[in-house]
């Protein structure tokens, strides 16, 4: 890697897209600026003078065609796209005096974005039951694999209290957000 | 005569009302946010992000309809149904407004 790149992992969760912006923030002032990002949360960073950009995260999902619409109309009001991961959208733009440095500015919006979230998350959340229904626990092994099935069962179980955690969290988010 | 069926749109928010005020001529995002800023005198200033989200959800609904394309800006404009939901939520306004002119001397 090149010497004034730096490439760091970090994990947030998807109702700290806040935290995630003001992380991303503090770096762009420390001279790395975000120049693209991918799965499995990599965040790419550009070294270059301390500048103050704000970043700002979107969720959407589109077709092609409706992205470039989407792009442009960020673009036309200021903001510079980064990128995509998992169909968080990234955009910054340099904080300047009588700049408006939201993209959603008011309360239904934001919580709109979070909603947008949320068919994606059920629908794993179902799949794993469906898929994988919960079964007594038998200390009988009628079978030479029943103890690899049962610990694909455990793992599965794992993910859907994964998924079981984030929706609530987001639903808090939201009633959060709601009371404001 | 049509079931009107305007009341389940409402109320507006605040940012959606003046989106659809602007969309009585056609017009492309930027100049959407522009517009809403000129006529609210400032008051309400639409992000990108919240005009994007109104735009899907009222084309979903078919209060909105697009009809041109150029240089990736798109243009919408209200439809007939739209109208009627913005003319719903103008009288609706309006009543409070009365309202509130009625006792502002007692403010």
């Amino acid at each position: 890697m090149a010497e004034n790149m730096m490439r760091k992992i970090k994990w947030f969760w998807p109702w700290q897209d806040e935290q995630e912006e003001a992380w991303l923030r503090s770096m762009s002032q420390k001279g790395w600026h975000l120049s693209s990002v991918g799965l499995p949360c990599i965040y790419r960073f550009r070294a270059g003078e301390p500048r103050d950009y704000v970043y700002r995260l979107d969720y959407q999902t589109f077709p092609k065609k409706d992205k470039q619409e989407y792009q442009q109309l960020f673009r036309d009001a200021g903001w510079e796209y980064i990128g995509e991961m998992s169909a968080w959208q990234y955009f910054r733009k340099e904080v300047k005096e009588e700049e408006p440095l939201e993209i959603f500015t008011d309360v239904e919006s934001k919580i709109a974005k979070y909603k947008r979230i949320l068919p994606f998350l059920w629908l794993f959340w179902i799949i794993l039951i469906v898929i994988f229904p919960v079964r007594g626990i038998s200390i009988d092994n009628p079978y030479p694999w029943w103890g690899a099935i049962q610990a694909i069962q455990v793992f599965a179980l794992l993910i859907w209290l994964f998924f079981t955690y984030v929706i609530i969290r987001l639903w808090l988010r939201i009633r959060q957000l709601r009371r404001l | 005569m049509l079931r009107d069926d305007s009341n389940k749109y409402l109320p507006l928010t605040e940012s959606t009302c003046y989106i659809m005020l602007t969309l009585v001529e056609p017009l492309h995002g930027y100049a959407v946010m522009r517009k809403v800023e000129e006529i609210s005198k400032g008051t309400v200033k639409v992000g990108p992000g919240t005009l994007y989200g109104a735009f899907t959800a009222l084309e979903k609904e078919g209060l909105i309809v697009k009809v041109k394309e150029e240089n990736r800006r798109k243009s919408y404009v209200l439809t007939p149904k739209g109208k009627n939901v913005l003319m719903t939520q103008i009288k609706r306004l309006e009543i409070m407004t009365q309202n509130g002119l009625s006792v502002i001397d007692m403010l």
